[in-house]
């Protein structure tokens, strides 16, 4: 589950961190804050390198004899 | 020899023999001709009629038995069948028990194909304006495939390489023979149920046209079209399309492909990640640079550099002043000598000694001189000054 959450966060964490790189570009903002989300991109960077290295592929089979119950076998690999 | 002529038979022993004959003379039989007709009866046994330009034969095609045909039969179809004459004495009809049916050649389905293809364009069912777009980070893939083909590990090890955070959501399916069509469709619908798929992803390894034939059924094209979620479709290889390529969101050549597709490559996020890494540090650095730079300007400014200049410039005023203050009193100081001088010629001019020489005296009462009569007191004792001494008077 905690796999599930952090992948969630994925993309809003890349996101993020796209959005830093245009805000440190546009250079209106001060020295203080340029640093702080330069800091703030660092940790991003960090922790979304980090999930990529500990992902791994989950894979589950969708029950046969499903009938609209939304079972799925925890089937992972 | 019995005389047929002779003999009167009851219907029944005449159908009868009508039956022996034909179901002995034509027990094994394949007939070539164009379906009409064609009935799918709820029970699943079909029936329809095999014609040409001169005659019609009804067939009948059971239940079990047509479950091997890959293709769904339609009127003008031309195909082979093959079984054998049976008769039906209550009705007093033949006709083909058909035990397998193929098409009359490839041709055949590719005009099937055609077919197909030609009423769904027109229909809408291809147009570019009903291709949904794929999220570019997928949570979870549907995949609608076969679970023991050798398509779903490679898609498995594509996803594995490419983008490991993906979950995979794999609906067995039957994606040949008779009611692959149904069960593709049907899972598609199924995954469209959970609704937390991202993506579906039906495919199928490479085959000849038979094998693929499912992903050309008008079902499975009503499914994608129907699907809510973007489906791509990696069925076969390179050069086979299927009516499923033209009616998904996306067609790709191989089931590899698909999955390729449908993921991001992890080693470009990471990539992305390190520029933006690189790229926030480098505008850092440059922030810096010049905010450093700015200071060092203002301090290389005249003020910091000569940060004396003001007070020395001031204190020569104030030595300039001085000077020309000096320069005032001392004037002042040679004037009055100057002045001082001329009195003390001018005194010297007067000077009483010289007077007393030529032979003039002074009176002096009580230590001062008597310059005038009204001054002199004939009371009291007077000094008289000669040039060369003085004379008490009593």
């Amino acid at each position: 589950m905690s796999k599930k959450k952090s992948s969630d966060n994925f993309e809003e964490k890349l996101t993020r961190l796209e959005e830093i790189t245009a805000l440190l570009e546009k250079s209106e903002i001060g020295l203080e804050d340029s640093i702080q989300i330069f800091e703030e991109g660092v940790k991003l960077s960090k922790e979304c390198l980090s999930i990529l290295e500990n992902a791994e592929l989950k894979v589950s089979v969708l029950k046969k004899e499903l009938n609209e119950t939304n079972q799925i076998d925890d089937d992972t690999n | 020899m019995i005389d047929l002529q002779d003999q009167i038979f009851s219907v029944s022993e005449l159908t009868n023999t009508i039956k022996f004959t034909l179901e002995n003379s034509f027990d094994k039989i394949s007939v070539e001709g164009e379906i009409s007709n064609f009935k799918n009866h709820v029970s699943g046994h079909w029936y329809f009629n095999l014609k040409d330009e001169g005659a019609v034969i009804n067939c009948t095609m059971w239940k079990g038995v047509n479950n091997y045909v890959f293709f769904k039969p339609a009127d003008g179809m031309k195909i082979i069948v093959s079984g054998r004459i049976t008769v039906y004495p209550p009705r007093g009809s033949y006709q083909i028990d058909v035990r397998s049916m193929k098409t009359a050649g490839i041709g055949e389905l590719q005009a099937a194909f055609e077919r197909l293809k030609k009423k769904l364009l027109a229909e809408g069912l291809f147009d570019t304006e009903y291709k949904k777009t794929f999220p570019q980070f997928p949570k979870k893939i549907g995949i609608v495939t076969a679970v023991d083909g050798a398509a779903i590990k490679d898609m498995i090890s594509v996803a594995q390489r490419r983008f490991p955070l993906a979950e995979l959501v794999i609906v067995p399916t039957k994606v040949q023979g008779a009611g692959a069509a149904e069960n593709i469709a049907a899972n598609i619908g199924k995954l469209n149920y959970l609704k937390d798929i991202d993506v579906i992803i039906i495919a199928r390894g490479g085959g000849t046209i038979e094998d693929l034939w499912a992903f050309n059924e008008e079902i499975v094209a009503r499914a994608i079209f129907k699907s809510k979620i973007p489906i791509v479709s990696g069925v076969g290889h390179e050069i086979d399309f299927t009516i499923a390529d033209f009616v998904s969101d996306l067609r790709a050549p191989t089931p590899s492909v698909a999955m390729e597709l449908v993921t991001p490559d992890v080693e470009e996020i990471k990539s992305f990640i390190m520029d933006s890494y690189s790229l926030s540090c480098n505008i850092i650095d440059r922030t810096l640079e010049n905010l450093k730079s700015e200071i060092d300007d203002r301090l290389n400014s005249y003020v910091f550099r000569y940060p004396f200049e003001k007070i020395r410039k001031f204190s020569q005023m104030v030595d300039l002043n001085i000077f020309k203050l000096n320069k005032q009193i001392e004037h002042k100081i040679i004037s009055a000598k100057n002045k001082i001088m001329m009195l003390n010629s001018l005194i010297e001019s007067h000077n009483i000694e010289r007077t007393l020489q030529k032979g003039f005296v002074l009176i002096k009462q009580n230590s001062k001189f008597v310059m005038r009569k009204k001054n002199y007191n004939s009371q009291i004792p007077a000094v008289i000054k000669f040039y060369d001494g003085e004379e008490e008077i009593k």
